[in-house]
């Protein structure tokens, strides 16, 4: 056994699978507080729907711009397909490190050079301004650098192509002898859909992007109606990720609300096969769905119904999930810890989001809605703040595993009150809004819907206080808090029959697995005992 | 802990690797090379572009060639990278499948194709048809490769396979000229139309993923010349293999949906 490397150079040149997990949660946790600072800005801006408060009309379009693309590729994606997946993933199934570490470390560095360049896109010279979506013609006649949009997202692509090819194998060839597809934790599941979507989508994209660029600069035609182009085809090979994307980011967090939900109700978890397949099913359901993103661009229209009926589709799939958690707790011996609070807060939040999602996909509905603060609400309920909430909650779960140290427990519960109480209350005004059919993305509002906007404006503050409440606990603890036991949850699953932090080889000798990690109640549970 | 595990069966644990500088070399590599495009093209500093992306692509293939080098200086081969080749080619099938659905996209939605302004001899089918026949050849010839490495044979392993990058050498070269041929003689550039717009780039795509095969070729070469490739250490080859095959696989669908249907279209 060699010695663990230690020292600036053991992180710098690490190809180990904690490190490397540990380095994306940090990066990530960065570009999430980039985001909320420039949601903030936003916010601020509203405030006054009449005369600029703080930002202009120009740069309130390169801070949406960048909250989106800072949120959902830098944040969002990363912590649970980076850290998440990484730290977690070789624990889970029992084995030493991912198939190919030197794969994984690239993966990282890639992530890092594609933030830089978002970084250059928010303070350059041809600061990016043309949305999250890039949209022809806008970005490819308008003032932005759309170069720098391109680039990151290839940068970002070729991370994300290479962590999902490692991680596949890894789950295919590495688990321990036992570990059979029925015993790996939903998370792990989640992971492997969502690895699945990334390596079938996000070629896509970084074709999509390449014609952008090719438009842009060498004089192409792709998406140049004036040249015999179509910028609609921009439109599908963009949605044909981005719309997936969302299920990148939703099926881990599936799998993780299941992994919480199971160890603090003391209960198998409801319905694992059907959790499984639900999984598989959004995962292939997932591209039938993103030509409601054109329901009102031009498309034909049996597409447009088509796609609707793979949109409501989907919602069966997520349902049966959301019953079978609450199955799970039912009858269960409920222990109330901030990540179990965090799962359930991200239940209510993800109905709210998941009903309002099934009436924006219905064709004639959407019309009216579409491009409206309506759809800013809805996807701000279903993805951004509730699976921004679960992030935290399994950072909170896993914590003393990877710190090896116990975060405040009651700091944890009141920011996490704090920021569902925000993040119930500071989108709901702007269902209406949409309804009334305010098109999003706005510097300025009709006044009178001032009022409404300053109950939004102040619920959003007090979301962004308890997300900064929280990731003050974070850094504290993981630097003055206690040391922690290797199992605080008596959990069955493997990751928590290790010491807390892992070693250095996470596991003596590559364990033979017996039993599934959620199999509570058996006269088995008693051996297990918190260190 | 004993009702999810048992104790393990007492092995020789091997963390694969601690520490490599490789992965950050090639990170940097990648990196340097949009900004070099940038520098060009945003920043209007043409020759330091040049000169930066010849730098990020010597950067590039020195840290990918250390990182092979180091790969292949340990003893063991798990030969894991089979199934991520096959991993990683479902996604390069996604990148074709975009390419392909959007050019399908512009063809099924404009009235002629090709579009009326695009001159006589395009598509260039008669060169088309050596190229083709590099390809689909060179595909026989690697696979006699990886059989002589199979067998140990390892001067018929280097014979096949140099023969082979000298076919895909040889279709790199065809191509070029055709896009010489066919910018400065027929004057068909990727601003003529949308056919045009999307010749260029499938193509080029194709033969950009062409050169990174004939690359990982010449890697083999490299590290069979060292002796680091052999009947026990096979995985690398038959990635590159596979790699090869899928190349040629979509040369098929470039020459029938880019050259032939256009060309059967422009005749009726």
């Amino acid at each position: 056994m060699s010695t663990q490397p230690a020292g600036f150079k053991s992180w710098l040149f690490t190809t180990d699978h904690k490190k490397i997990g540990v380095m994306y949660l940090v990066t990530s946790l960065v570009f999430f507080v980039v985001g909320l600072l420039l949601a903030l800005i936003m916010r601020t801006e509203q405030l006054d729907l009449t005369k600029k408060v703080i930002i202009d009309a120009d740069l309130f379009n390169t801070a949406f711009t960048i909250h989106g693309a800072a949120m959902v590729l830098f944040w969002m994606i990363p912590v649970l397909l980076g850290f998440l997946a990484n730290y977690m993933i070789p624990l889970m199934i029992g084995a030493h490190d991912v198939a190919f570490p030197r794969l994984n470390a690239l993966s990282f560095w890639l992530y890092v050079g594609a933030g830089l360049i978002a970084v250059c896109a928010l303070i350059l010279p041809g600061r990016l301004d043309t949305g999250w979506t890039g949209y022809p013609p806008y970005s490819i006649v308008g003032p932005a650098n759309t170069a720098f949009y391109v680039f990151a997202v290839h940068l970002l692509g070729a991370s994300s192509i290479a962590g999902a090819v490692n991680f596949i194998t890894t789950i295919i060839t590495l688990r321990a002898p036992g570990m059979t597809w029925g015993r790996l934790n939903l998370t792990v599941w989640g992971l492997f859909g969502a690895f699945i979507i990334q390596i079938v989508g996000v070629p896509v994209l970084a074709a999509a992007v390449t014609l952008l660029l090719f438009d842009k600069y060498l004089g192409t035609s792709f998406y140049d109606g004036t040249k015999g182009g179509s910028p609609i085809l921009y439109e599908h090979l963009f949605w044909f990720y981005a719309h997936p994307a969302v299920y990148v980011v939703a099926l881990p967090v599936f799998g993780v609300v299941s992994d919480i939900i199971s160890t603090f109700s003391r209960k198998k978890v409801y319905g694992y096969t059907s959790m499984a397949i639900a999984i598989m099913i959004i995962t292939v359901v997932g591209f039938e769905t993103w030509v409601h993103h054109l329901y009102v661009a031009g498309t034909l229209n049996w597409t447009r119904v088509v796609f609707m009926w793979g949109t409501i589709a989907i919602g069966v799939p997520t349902g049966i999930k959301t019953f079978n958690w609450l199955a799970t707790l039912h009858k269960g011996s409920i222990e109330l810890t901030t990540p179990m609070l965090h799962a359930l807060g991200f239940i209510s939040l993800f109905t709210i989001g998941g009903v309002t999602g099934i009436a924006n996909g219905l064709l004639g509905f959407d019309i009216q809605v579409h491009d409206t603060h309506w759809v800013v609400a809805h996807f701000h309920y279903v993805l951004a703040i509730s699976m921004s909430m679960l992030c935290m909650g399994a950072i909170y779960y896993w914590f003393p595993k990877f710190t090896g140290k116990m975060y405040n427990e009651s700091l944890g519960k009141t920011a996490f009150w704090i920021t569902l109480i925000g993040a119930m209350i500071a989108f709901l005004p702007q269902f209406h809004l949409g309804y009334d059919g305010i098109p999003r993305r706005y510097w300025k509002l009709p006044a009178k819907y001032g009022p409404e906007m300053k109950v939004a404006v102040i619920f959003s503050y007090i979301t962004i206080v308890g997300f900064l409440m929280t990731l003050y606990n974070f850094v504290h603890s993981a630097i003055k808090g206690k040391k922690a036991p290797a199992n605080p949850w008596n959990s069955l699953s493997l990751e928590w029959q290790i010491p807390s932090p892992p070693p250095f080889y996470n596991f003596e000798n590559i364990p033979t697995i017996t039993d599934g990690p959620y199999e509570y109640g058996k006269p088995a549970d008693n051996t297990v005992k918190a260190h | 802990m004993e009702n999810v595990m048992h104790g393990g069966k007492s092995e020789v644990h091997h963390h694969e690797v601690e520490l490599s500088v490789w992965p950050l070399i090639t990170a940097v590599g990648a990196f340097l090379l949009p900004i070099s495009f940038m520098t060009s093209f945003s920043w209007g500093l043409s020759s330091v572009g040049i000169i930066l992306a010849g730098v990020a692509v010597v950067i590039l293939i020195v840290g990918l060639f250390g990182w092979l080098n180091e790969v292949h200086a340990k003893k063991e081969d798990a030969g894991l990278s089979k199934i991520a080749i096959l991993v990683f080619i479902a996604s390069e099938v996604a990148l074709f499948g975009g390419l392909f659905a959007g050019y399908l996209y512009a063809m099924l939605f404009t009235g002629t194709w090709p579009p009326a302004n695009t001159p006589e001899g395009v598509p260039p089918v008669m060169l088309a048809i050596p190229m083709t026949i590099f390809l689909l050849s060179s595909s026989f010839t690697i696979h006699t490769a990886e059989d002589k490495l199979a067998h140990g044979d390892m001067g018929g392993f280097k014979g096949w396979l140099t023969f082979t990058t000298i076919l895909g050498a040889l279709f790199i070269a065809f191509m070029v000229y055709e896009w010489h041929h066919l910018i400065a003689v027929e004057n068909f550039t990727v601003r003529t139309n949308e056919y045009g717009t999307f010749f260029y780039t499938i193509t080029g795509f194709h033969g950009s993923h062409v050169i990174v095969g004939l690359v990982m070729q010449i890697f083999c070469m490299i590290l069979a010349a060292g002796a680091k490739i052999g009947k026990n250490r096979q995985t690398l080859m038959k990635v590159t293999g596979l790699y090869w095959h899928f190349v040629d696989l979509v040369w098929l669908l470039v020459v029938s949906l880019i050259y032939v249907v256009p060309f059967l279209k422009a005749g009726q």
